[in-house]
């Protein structure tokens, strides 16, 4: 049978590529927790082999032609059987709202060493790091948690028309907006502010939801919902048409119409460069490249703004540029939109193996304290536990990354065999977004490997 | 599927009679018409499409020489920088 032999010998070569990219990680340092160790291999060759794995996966991908395989691939699961009792959601929902009244309380009256504040280490460790790492492994459940959405649904609703034309882009401001908080902000070390900043953020949110509807607004202008339902899409279970549906992780993100507009492709670009940019800024080629910027005048406070923005635009622009290349590559009539939108969510799983390489670590540091002071929020224990990873720790950061890759690839592959009629004017699709990967892969691998400086000018 | 088509100006344009959709080349229009409509099609178009899937069997299996090739170099170029750096 042609085609298991060429699976087994697609999964043979990735396999290989794996374990050549586990050697080079071995070098690779931390990724986690922000340690990063200098590495043996110059960074050159460290970077063109991240580069040469995603060209080489890419060419393995193409190995595999047969449509009806590939289909088998995409539709493999089984619906998941849910009981029709209102009690889990409900459960869901109380535990949400009593994470939310935990956080504000003890964000506002706990502790203040950040070390030991529930508030903080329930919003960055378990939310943030935790939570989102369980929406993309196994399912999202931010939906039914996000105690906003549970507020809003006993507010009444004046149910304005949401204008159409503003459609995602409200989510795609707030996500570059709360990436800026994040980063120029104390918010993972000031209690105080933390509790400020949401309420902050849950006035805006809910007054959103009671103008013009709790549904429209969670569905388009939240970014945090957002964040959560576009990594929900990498996950194994998902929901369909009736209920809870199983798939192989990152196989909904081929499916059609799962990104509708170029503002939606603008939330995953911008998902992407997020996490990007959060290492970017400590580097010390920032701080080089910011000085002179700042010594000529640019007033600090806008400097973070500006990078942020202008980044984002490359990233952006890096993109569409691959839509138009992609479009004259494959000699195809549908519109530009179109292909855009068809092989944005990919990127979806690689931003997902972002996240994990650099929050597993994080999480894992921090869980034992999140533990202890959810046992006695009140109490100031003054040292907590915290777990120390193996040395061979980095080397999973650097695996998350690949795999992460390679469902993108994949995912892309399938995508474009369902677009175009002739495989090899899908393969050919492919080659402009292939070379977008490769430069995303570089400049995260790059930032990685970069010594961490402190933030300049903050 | 409502998807948009932007067709340059005199470009050749190759319209599937189902669905409207238009392509650049007949032999993709005849691959379409057999993968998307296969139950509508009459005998011209069954043996339009069975000619243009051998034409691109053929064509795919040039690419997998090409791309084995390509695979081969890779590896071998970072097998020696790996044994000289
Ligand atoms: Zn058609």
């Amino acid at each position: 049978m042609t085609t298991r032999r060429r699976v087994v010998g697609w999964l043979a070569g990735t396999l290989s590529l794996l374990l050549a990219a586990g050697t080079v990680s071995a070098h690779g340092g931390s990724l986690a927790g922000g340690g990063r160790e200098s590495i043996t291999v110059p960074t050159w060759l460290f970077l063109s082999t991240g580069g040469a794995a995603v060209g080489a996966s890419f060419l393995l991908a193409s190995f595999v032609t047969d449509r009806s395989f590939i289909e088998r691939i995409h539709d493999w699961g089984a619906p998941l059987s849910v009981s029709d009792s209102r009690l889990p959601v409900l459960g869901a929902r109380a535990v949400g709202l009593a994470g939310y009244v935990t956080v504000l309380g003890i964000g506002f009256f706990g502790p203040t060493t950040p070390q030991t504040n529930l508030a903080i280490l329930l919003v960055w460790v378990g939310w943030w790091a935790g939570l989102a790492m369980t929406t993309y492994l196994i399912g999202n459940t931010w939906r039914l948690l996000n105690p906003l959405d549970t507020i809003a649904l006993a507010l009444p609703s004046l149910e304005r028309d949401y204008p159409a034309r503003v459609g995602a882009w409200p989510s795609v401001v707030g996500l570059l907006a709360l990436i800026w908080l994040e980063v120029v902000s104390p918010l993972a070390d000031d209690p105080r502010l933390l509790a400020t900043a949401i309420v902050g953020y849950s006035v805006l949110t809910l007054s959103g939801a009671v103008v013009f509807g709790r549904e429209t607004w969670f569905a388009e202008a939240d970014p945090v919902e957002r964040v959560f339902r576009y990594y929900g899409r990498v996950a194994p279970i998902g929901r369909a048409d009736s209920g809870l549906r199983l798939r192989l992780p990152g196989m909904d993100l081929s499916t059609p119409r799962l990104v509708d507009g170029r503002d939606e492709v603008a939330f995953i670009v911008a998902l992407l460069w997020g996490t990007t940019f959060d290492g970017l800024v400590t580097t010390p080629a920032f701080t080089d490249l910011t000085t002179p910027l700042v010594e000529a005048g640019l007033p600090p406070q806008l400097l973070y703004p500006i990078a942020l923005a202008a980044g984002f635009g490359l990233f952006l622009g890096a993109y569409w540029l691959a839509v138009r290349l992609s479009r004259r590559a494959a000699d195809t009539y549908l519109d530009e939109t179109d292909l855009a939108e068809r092989f944005a969510p990919p990127l979806l799983a690689i931003a997902a193996g972002y996240h994990f390489a650099h929050y597993l670590g994080y999480f894992l540091v921090l869980a034992p304290a999140l533990w202890v002071t959810l046992l006695s929020p009140l109490s100031d224990p003054g040292a907590v536990p915290v777990y120390e990873p193996p040395g061979w720790f980095g080397s999973v950061g650097i695996a998350a990354v690949v795999v992460g890759h390679l469902v993108a690839i994949w995912v892309a592959h399938a995508a474009a065999y369902e677009t175009f009629p002739s495989r090899l004017q899908a393969v050919r699709s492919q080659y402009p977004f292939i070379a977008v990967m490769v430069f995303y892969t570089m400049t995260s691998l790059w930032v990685i490997t970069r010594p961490e400086v402190s933030l300049p000018y903050l | 599927m409502t998807d948009d088509y932007d067709v340059p100006e005199n470009a050749e344009a190759h319209e599937c009679r189902y669905c409207g959709r238009p392509f650049a080349r007949e032999e993709w229009l005849a691959l379409h018409r057999g993968l998307d409509h296969p139950a509508q099609l009459d005998d011209d178009e069954i043996a339009a499409f069975r000619a243009a899937h051998e034409a691109e069997e053929s064509a795919l299996g040039n690419f997998r020489l090409r791309a084995l090739g390509a695979l081969v170099v890779i590896y071998f170029c970072l097998l020696m920088i790996y044994a000289l750096v």
